[in-house]
């Protein structure tokens, strides 16, 4: 079993966003991950606070977020349990997130050399 | 919350009202657009949070602790850039840490009625009533109301502003309305919730027909307010008009239905169980002993869901108590064609032909749209073809939906056969 890491990359604005379908998207991702402990797909999984500093080269140059140049970043990861890419690709289709068109990316962790 | 991680249906919703309440008692309605912004602000933080780690086992504590301390640190921040006032000092001095007073708000109900009737003043109109009624107790966004309503995001927008506006200029302090004073106001919310409940019901706006979370909305707040009204407000026969009308959903639905359509209806649909509801709320209006609009609607609903089948409906009765409703509102146009409706049923078409060739009705083209359907029916009962196919015609030109065409066109379908 293969551990693989999935970025969430949102555009952290829910202003449009009803209080009816934020528990509608709280409800949905909580059922996903008890399908996910089920099959044992999943390890674990944490939101990123907004805040943050990003810090840079030789200087140690500290700049606040936001992290990226586009509207989007990172708001939280899971750690993702499978054979294969593919099938991690396939586990991370089935995120909610997707259906309010944010965006994921999926990497397999470099497992340490024995 | 149970251990299955579920929220209750509808629990954001629901509880974005009595946060605004409980905040709104406290702070006072000057900050009231502070604290929406506080309390939307927490559902999104709860959004970032549990969408990973499922809801807190105690999600209503979690909520209410957040929001207070949003609204603290907002209200901080601008007091540091506009000079707050003495009377606001101690507020202020409230610490992040200290007691929470929305937690420890033991009438969170009662903050909700008088926050409710503040909403239902009769400064605003009745749309802004029901628009800022949706807003801030039952936590509806701005697309969800444009939806709702029928109206632009923009309009949308801008009627919130005025309603704001007004709200803290007109109730200062939720405080003002005692529950006894906030009772008094109770005919005029029951109103508002009377014209919510029918937006939901009348299906002006979407194929779907009807809005159910309109209705639910209605029906909760109905709920809300009855420990504390008084007869004349005659929350038990709005309830139980409420009650025997969402029974009656599903049969509507698949009818394509309005009124008319009632005959066509599989009363095997008919949800018995809310229609038990009904009856409990009409037996409790009885015994209040005061007979206003509600008790006599509710009364017409509770003999259409008594009858079996469409036949056996008691029209005698039913147009009895239309009069009595016409007694009551004569200018209204609905209350009048339905008792002709329900005249042809119970003398025939016939005697209500002359009445009909009268009947005009103003401006509105939902109203308009409805007698042109009622005489297309009447008609087609007693015969007349070619009458029955000219006011069909017409009706098909004012219908408002795609649901009244549908059924206008099957009718006219009827008529050439």
């Amino acid at each position: 079993m293969k551990e693989f890491l999935m970025l969430i990359r949102e555009d952290a604005n829910y202003g449009e966003l009803s209080a009816e379908e934020m528990q509608a998207c709280i409800e949905k991702h909580y059922r996903w991950v008890e399908t996910l402990r089920e099959k044992g797909q999943f390890k674990e999984a944490q939101p990123l606070e907004a805040g943050g500093a990003h810090i840079r080269g030789k200087q140690r140059i500290v700049s606040d977020g936001p992290f990226l140049e586009g509207k989007e970043c990172v708001s939280g990861y899971y750690i993702l349990l499978a054979e294969s890419l593919e099938e991690a690709i396939e586990i991370a289709k089935g995120n909610p997130d997707l259906d309010w068109d944010r965006a994921v990316e999926v990497r397999e962790i470099m497992p340490m050399e024995d | 919350m149970d251990t299955s991680g579920q929220l209750a249906a509808h629990f954001f919703r629901e509880h974005s009202g009595r946060m605004v309440a409980s905040l709104a008692r406290v702070y006072g309605m000057t900050h009231l657009d502070t604290i929406l912004d506080a309390v939307q602000d927490t559902f999104e933080t709860a959004v970032t949070n549990w969408r990973y780690h499922g809801p807190p086992d105690h999600p209503r504590a979690w909520l209410s602790q957040v929001a207070r301390n949003k609204l603290i640190n907002a209200l901080k921040r601008q007091a540091r850039h506009s000079h707050a006032t003495e009377a606001e000092a101690p507020l202020l001095a409230l610490s992040t840490t200290d007691p929470d007073p929305v937690l420890a708000d033991e009438a969170p109900t009662d903050g909700q009625i008088q926050l409710l009737v503040a909403c239902c003043h009769p400064v605003l109109s009745e749309r802004d009533r029901i628009l800022i009624t949706l807003h801030i107790l039952c936590g509806f966004g701005v697309p969800e109301l444009a939806n709702a309503l029928q109206l632009n995001q923009e309009a949308v927008k801008k009627a919130l502003q005025r309603c704001k506006a007004l709200l803290r200029q007109k109730s200062p302090k939720l405080g003002q309305y005692s529950l006894a004073a906030a009772a008094q106001q109770l005919p005029t919310v029951c109103t508002i919730l009377y014209l919510l409940f029918n937006e939901g019901y009348k299906a002006t706006r979407n194929s779907k027909g009807i809005d159910f979370d309109l209705c639910y909305e209605a029906l909760r707040l109905a709920k809300l307010v009855r420990p504390v009204a008084t007869p004349e407000a005659e929350v038990d026969a709005l309830l139980a008009l409420m009650f025997f009308g969402v029974a009656r959903f599903p049969a509507r639905l698949a009818a394509y239905g309005d009124w008319i359509p009632l005959e066509e209806q599989d009363r095997s649909l008919w949800n018995t169980a809310l229609i038990a509801e009904g009856f409990h709320y009409l037996d409790q209006a009885k015994r209040s002993g005061y007979a206003g609009r509600y008790y006599l609607e509710a009364l017409i609903a509770s003999l259409h869901c008594a009858a079996p089948h469409f036949a056996a409906t008691d029209w005698k009765t039913i147009h009895d108590l239309y009069q009595l409703l016409e007694n009551i509102e004569p200018a209204s146009t609905l209350i009048r064609l339905n008792r002709l409706i329900a005249q042809s049923y119970a003398q025939g078409p016939l005697p209500v032909i002359t009445e009909l060739a009268t009947f005009t009705v103003d401006g509105s083209p939902g109203a308009a749209f409805l007698l042109a359907a009622t005489k297309g029916h009447v008609y087609q009962r007693a015969g007349h073809a070619a009458q029955a196919r000219a006011a069909y015609e017409e009706a098909l030109h004012l219908a408002q939906n795609p649901l009244d065409s549908q059924l206008i066109r099957k009718r006219m379908e009827a008529t050439i056969l």
